[in-house]
């Protein structure tokens, strides 16, 4: 039984406080999602980013089941404003995503906004974008110290396998 | 009374002004004594006037006010010295009050400009924002309109580039210019 109903305690709390109250968070997740589904890469404060984050791999979840599911589709029609994306969920983002078990969507901090504000500001895409790539995974060329010992010991190695 | 009798002949107006103050002190008017609301009582007058004179007005506004200060618990707050300046000091350089050095800049290993660890490189960003504005225009105008969202995946293909067999059921959106070094072809 609950002893206490302390109001000004959050410990534990998971969700955020968007907007206006329980609804108008909802929709502003809402119309963030519709964004990311449309234009696969969006910059957006960092929390609500990470907010929607959540609720969009959900909705990829939801979609790999097919769109003869009646449930995906109720939530599919919920969480897409514009019902052109309702296809574009089924038909592209569900056979992209097939083969990973999870984590469909990419977070990374870009520096504060411009405005007076200096938020906080994230860029979230979907994995699989047609746009160019955010990071370029680098990999240490071969003069560096560490690669040419490791070169050398290789072959010796290889010496002494062949003799 | 015991004052009466040891001051006798010597200070007559002694002795009156001691009596005049005894009485004050019965009636509770010495400023030392915090007793009840008397009855103001002014030096009696030969001429016809009013017996109450604006000065027991004062009175008795003082006479409210002064237990009311003496008996209330709201003291107001006050330095009591002044803050040395080398106190001072100690609390204006105390490290939680200076800014703290950033250790976590870098440089991009692309651009070369400086970096937060965690946080993309800007000007790389910058670029590719301004690439990634030009083909969504593109696409724009192949959609024609809006909520015309494709059922097909996306392509994006530059000057003097074929597509390819994996590039088959996509649309493919044109690029008027050579294939920048960032964005490599997968």
């Amino acid at each position: 039984m609950r002893l206490s109903a302390a109001a000004a305690i959050s410990h534990g709390r998971v969700y955020r406080r968007f907007g206006l109250g329980p609804r108008s968070r909802l929709d502003l997740l809402r119309n963030l999602v519709t964004a990311l589904v449309r234009h696969e890469r969006i910059e957006a404060p960092w929390a609500r980013a990470d907010e929607m984050r959540g609720y969009a791999e959900r909705l990829i979840d939801y979609a790999k089941l097919g769109d003869t599911n009646e449930r995906a589709m109720r939530m599919a029609n919920f969480w897409l404003t514009e019902k052109d994306l309702i296809h574009k969920l089924f038909k592209v983002l569900a056979p992209r995503f097939q083969p990973h078990p999870g984590s469909y969507t990419r977070l990374l901090q870009i520096p504060n906004r411009d405005n007076i504000d200096r938020a906080k500001m994230a860029v979230i895409e979907l994995k699989g974008n047609p746009f160019p790539p955010l990071i370029r995974p680098r990999r240490d060329t071969e003069k560096t110290l560490l690669n040419q010992l490791l070169k050398g010991y290789r072959e010796d190695m290889q010496q002494s396998a062949a003799m | 009374m015991a004052v009466l009798v040891l001051l006798d002949s010597p200070l007559p107006r002694l002795c009156s002004l001691l009596q005049r103050y005894w009485g004050r002190l019965k009636c509770g008017l010495l400023p030392g004594f915090s007793g009840g609301p008397s009855p103001p009582w002014g030096p009696a007058l030969a001429v016809q006037a009013p017996a109450l004179l604006p000065q027991p007005g004062n009175y008795t506004s003082e006479d409210t006010e002064v237990p009311s200060l003496l008996d209330s618990i709201l003291w107001m707050a006050a330095p009591k010295k002044r803050r040395t300046i080398e106190v001072n000091r100690c609390r204006r350089r105390n490290p939680n009050k200076l800014i703290k050095v950033k250790r976590n800049i870098d440089v991009c290993p692309e651009c070369g400009n400086l970096k937060q660890k965690h946080v993309l490189c800007g000007y790389c960003y910058a670029k590719i924002k301004a690439e990634m504005q030009l083909i969504r225009k593109e696409i724009g105008k192949k959609e024609e309109g809006p909520f015309n969202a494709p059922t097909v995946e996306t392509v994006v293909l530059y000057n003097g580039e074929k597509s390819t067999e994996k590039d088959e059921g996509k649309r493919i959106i044109e690029r008027a210019r050579k294939r920048p070094s960032w964005f490599v072809r997968n």
